[in-house]
């Protein structure tokens, strides 16, 4: 047994047997000692079948981002095991069922411990069926982890709590036959960890349950979608608080319908935002337009997977910034902002209805497959929320025309009315328009009615603000990035420290308007800069580029579909960057 | 508003105690400004306030008419109207929303959003403007357009089987379907004032000559082909006997197909029960309920 800083524990096995619960479960237990997580799941594009794995990484201290050294793997079957080997050190364990799948453990060659844990057999031996083996694997990896048994039950009560009684039982009964047996055949615990007190003031929870839970604090009212992966959690989430909640989600015949029927509702007065992936937002961007000439607030969410067309739809990628920062045709105001992370997910996504509203604008939040849906440690958020309507004339007048001047051009943005409002009948209009909202074709009134559109990308830079950015004193190197790479580069920074290298890190959360003061100020600040981002031609260093005319030439992409790990970040800085001996 | 006619500048627009804004741009002959003259008698029939009324307008020559209305409008992208149609309801169930879209958005580019909103029974009132064409962008082949017909898309002939819009809405959950000559200003302002107060989907086929792009159809052409519903004693309830005159295609059954009371989406949505959800407060929310899972 060897004393560590934190515990990474990965299962592996087939899809649609359970392994995202079972992750969940291990989750929740860490989480409940005290502990800070990050979990990250694979999964393919399938219901039944293919490889699939959940790897939670856990501690005592702020965990940032996947590992990719695993403390206990549970290998559900062969490829389990074959598909891992490399991410075992001497001192891990591997917990297999030999007689389930056949398995001979010798030729595989595996560094460190392996355990044989009759998992099916033991699951059926308790009253249950095949899947609660992976119980069975949950009570032994507990024991190897030094967690406590007791919370792992507190645990499965919790999140079993709608299923009732007698499944709660066997899913205990199942995790104590797992920990009894590695126990009882001579198992001795791999990582012992410090435990703190159970603290009530953190939550544990997904890029887009906290996208979610963000939006209910931000008081939408309105929630439009078509499934698709990344975005499909957030249209469940909200869907299944809908009725507690008061709000209407409405899962649309597509996504055109999805977004202008958002528009419709945004129209009629109500907070509105749709979400999507890459592909349903391309679908989508006929309405961005839309929203945008007619001046009406609309927030957007993009969840981000690797393309084009289909792409890979379960893995993650960063290479739709390009296509959001211009999509839909001609120049319109907008804003996007990239979340890094789950507590920053819940809060833009508030911001981004409040901003959408007051400068009754698009806002697009930009999220990942790899944010959406691993799962992080928050601080617990405080529970009221206080939202004023904003720009909406409750007592309109109407002009010596006779109708309500919706689209004065004196101010960028100006008061809207509420159809069933008296005298404020106006045409929400899709064509260039007068202030009235009539169509336009004359040059003047179309150049006047673009100003006032384009003034706002003023106001919302007024109201930027900072970019997360950290540093140690004498950084040599500072990594740039935007949205989720924020993970694995806090990571890295600490793997960096622990070798005596002083770096800093700038993640873009919000990446139009431009914050250009504060980039140019660490574009200059003398160390070394690394623009790291998850697509192939280095969107986010062109973005730099064309804004502060400052090129940055080390650049770190990927696009096979997986996040950056720490360790990778480390190997490049330490190895290209500063040229030392990895 | 008063009602005298006013002067107009030099954009056809008059300059104040307007009635409406903007002169109608359409040809002499368009079976637009019959439609215009019911819709403004049809929504004067309904028995709410001017501004709870809300009309969607679809692109094409009819939803050019967005700029001669003065109620509130929406001028949506080419065939969307019905889903802001269906959300502006959501958003505020006492708004009366009236749909102004024609053959190829409702039936073509905006097909999807026909045969899915119908299905949900959203109490909105589609009035598609059947032209059988194309004409704000000069006169291609409609999804109605019969099979045959010679247009500028198709040289040598539509290859395609028209869409039959009757048939589909009565087949497809439609709780009121219609159709109607925009050549009968009084029925179809009568129909226009039914659709609005039933509550749920109902669609009014308009069948609207178009002289200049579509001078077969003319207004002799449809008196000459159609029959009214009223003639054959048709009772709206009787679906099978409706469908019977929407399938026949040498002669145009005008009149109420079908009618049934069911519930509108929005009265089945349990969050509208008690308010509209423009209404619901977002100056206090508590989020507290929803952080236990997250615990």
């Amino acid at each position: 047994m060897i004393n560590k800083n934190t515990l990474n524990w990965k299962v592996a096995g087939f899809a649609g047997e359970g392994i995202m619960t079972t992750g969940l479960l291990m989750s929740k237990t860490c989480a409940k000692h005290g502990w800070y997580i990050f979990d990250y799941t694979e999964y393919p594009s399938l219901i039944r079948g293919g490889h699939n794995t959940y790897q939670v990484h856990a501690g005592p201290e702020p965990i940032h981002a996947q590992k990719w050294k695993v403390d206990v793997l549970v290998a559900l079957n062969k490829n389990g095991l074959a598909f891992h080997k490399e991410e075992l050190t001497s001192e891990s364990m591997v917990i297999f069922d030999q007689e389930d799948d056949n398995v001979d453990i010798s030729i595989y060659n595996l560094a460190g411990k392996n355990f044989n844990v009759p998992m099916v057999k033991l699951a059926q031996k308790v009253g249950g069926s095949r899947v609660m083996a992976n119980n069975v694997a949950l009570g032994a990896s507990v024991f190897f982890l030094g967690l406590d048994l007791s919370i792992l039950n507190q645990v499965i009560a919790q999140v079993f709590s709608d299923k009732g009684q007698e499944v709660i039982n066997l899913n205990q009964k199942a995790a104590q036959a797992g920990y009894d047996f590695v126990k009882s055949n001579g198992g001795q615990p791999v990582v012992n960890l410090t435990k703190k007190p159970g603290t009530n003031n953190r939550l544990t929870l997904t890029g887009n349950e906290a996208t979610g839970l963000g939006a209910l604090a931000g008081g939408l009212s309105f929630y439009a979608a078509y499934p698709m992966t990344p975005s499909s959690s957030l249209l469940h989430y909200l869907a299944a608080k809908a009725s507690k909640a008061g709000i209407v989600v409405k899962h649309a015949e597509n996504e055109n319908s999805a977004v202008n029927m958002a528009i419709g509702a945004s129209f009629a007065g109500v907070k509105a935002m749709v979400g999507t992936a890459g592909g349903g937002f391309c679908y989508m961007t006929e309405g961005l337009g839309f929203a945008s000439v007619a001046e009406l607030p609309l927030v957007v969410f993009e969840g981000m997977r690797p393309g084009p067309a289909l792409g890979m739809p379960t893995w993650t990628a960063q290479g739709d910034l390009a296509f959001v920062l211009s999509a839909s045709q001609d120049e319109f105001p907008r804003i996007v902002l990239t979340p890094g992370d789950a507590e920053e997910a819940f809060l833009l996504v508030q911001k981004a209805l409040d901003l959408a509203e007051k400068y009754q604008l698009l806002v697009i939040v930009v999220s990942d497959k790899y944010l959406a849906e691993s799962r992080f440690t928050m601080p617990k958020p405080k529970t009221s929320y206080s939202h004023e309507r904003m720009g909406i004339d409750t007592k309109p007048q109407a002009d010596e025309s006779g109708f309500y001047p919706r689209y004065r051009t004196d101010q960028p943005v100006s008061q809207r009315t509420l159809p069933g409002t008296a005298n404020g009948g106006y045409i929400a209009n899709s064509y260039e328009h007068d202030k009235y909202g009539f169509a336009t074709e004359e040059g003047p009134e179309r150049a006047a009615q673009m100003e006032k559109r384009m003034k706002k990308m003023e106001l919302a830079t007024s109201g930027m603000p900072e970019q997360y950015y950290e540093a140690d004193a004498q950084p040599q190197v500072t990594l740039l990035s935007f949205g989720s790479t924020k993970n694995p580069i806090r990571a890295a920074r600490e793997l960096l420290h622990e070798e005596g290298i002083e770096s800093a890190m700038l993640n873009f959360s919000w990446l139009w308007p431009f914050p250009k003061d504060q980039v140019t100020k660490v574009l200059n600040s003398g160390s070394k800069i690394l623009v790291v981002e998850g697509n192939y031609q280095g969107q986010l260093a062109r973005l730099i580029t064309q804004e502060t005319g400052i090129k940055v030439s080390d650049q770190l992409h990927r696009y096979d579909g997986r996040p950056f790990f720490a360790e990778d970040i480390v190997s490049y800085v330490k190895g290209t960057m500063l040229k030392k001996k990895l | 508003m008063t009602e005298q006619t006013p002067p107009l500048d030099k954009y056809g627009r008059s300059a104040a105690g307007l009635t409406y804004p903007k002169h109608p741009t359409w040809c002499p002959g368009c079976g637009n400004y019959a439609i215009w003259g019911a819709i403004k008698a049809g929504l004067a029939g309904v028995n709410c306030p001017k501004e709870k009324i809300v009309i969607v307008y679809d692109v094409g020559c009819s939803g050019n008419m967005a700029d001669f209305n003065s109620y509130y409008g929406l001028h949506t992208l080419h065939g969307r109207a019905l889903p802001p149609a269906a959300a502006i309801k959501l958003a505020n169930h006492e708004l009366k929303v009236l749909v102004v879209i024609g053959d190829g958005g409702c039936y073509g580019e905006g097909g999807t959003h026909f045969i899915n909103l119908m299905r949900g029974n959203h109490d909105i009132t589609i009035l598609a403007h059947n032209n059988h064409r194309y004409s704000l962008t000069t006169g291609q082949m409609s999804p109605t357009t019969d099979k045959g017909v010679k247009t500028k898309s198709t040289p040598e002939g539509v290859i395609e089987e028209p869409f039959n819009p009757v048939a589909i809405a009565l087949t497809n959950h439609a709780s009121m379907v219609a159709r109607e000559f925009a050549g009968d200003i009084p029925k179809l302002a009568a129909r226009i004032t039914e659709g609005i107060n039933h509550t749920g989907f109902s669609f009014i086929d308009v069948l609207q000559p178009c002289p200049v792009f579509n001078p077969n159809q003319s207004y002799e052409w449809y008196r000459a082909n159609m029959i009214k519903l009223d003639d054959e004693r048709h009772l709206a309830p009787d679906k099978t006997k409706a469908w019977e005159y929407a399938m026949r295609t040498d002669k145009l059954y005008i009149g109420l197909f079908f009618k049934e009371g069911k519930p509108a989406y929005h009265q089945q949505v349990s969050e509208l029960k008690e308010n509209t959800l423009v209404s619901r407060s977002i100056a206090n929310i508590d989020i507290s309920p929803f952080l236990s899972e997250f615990e």
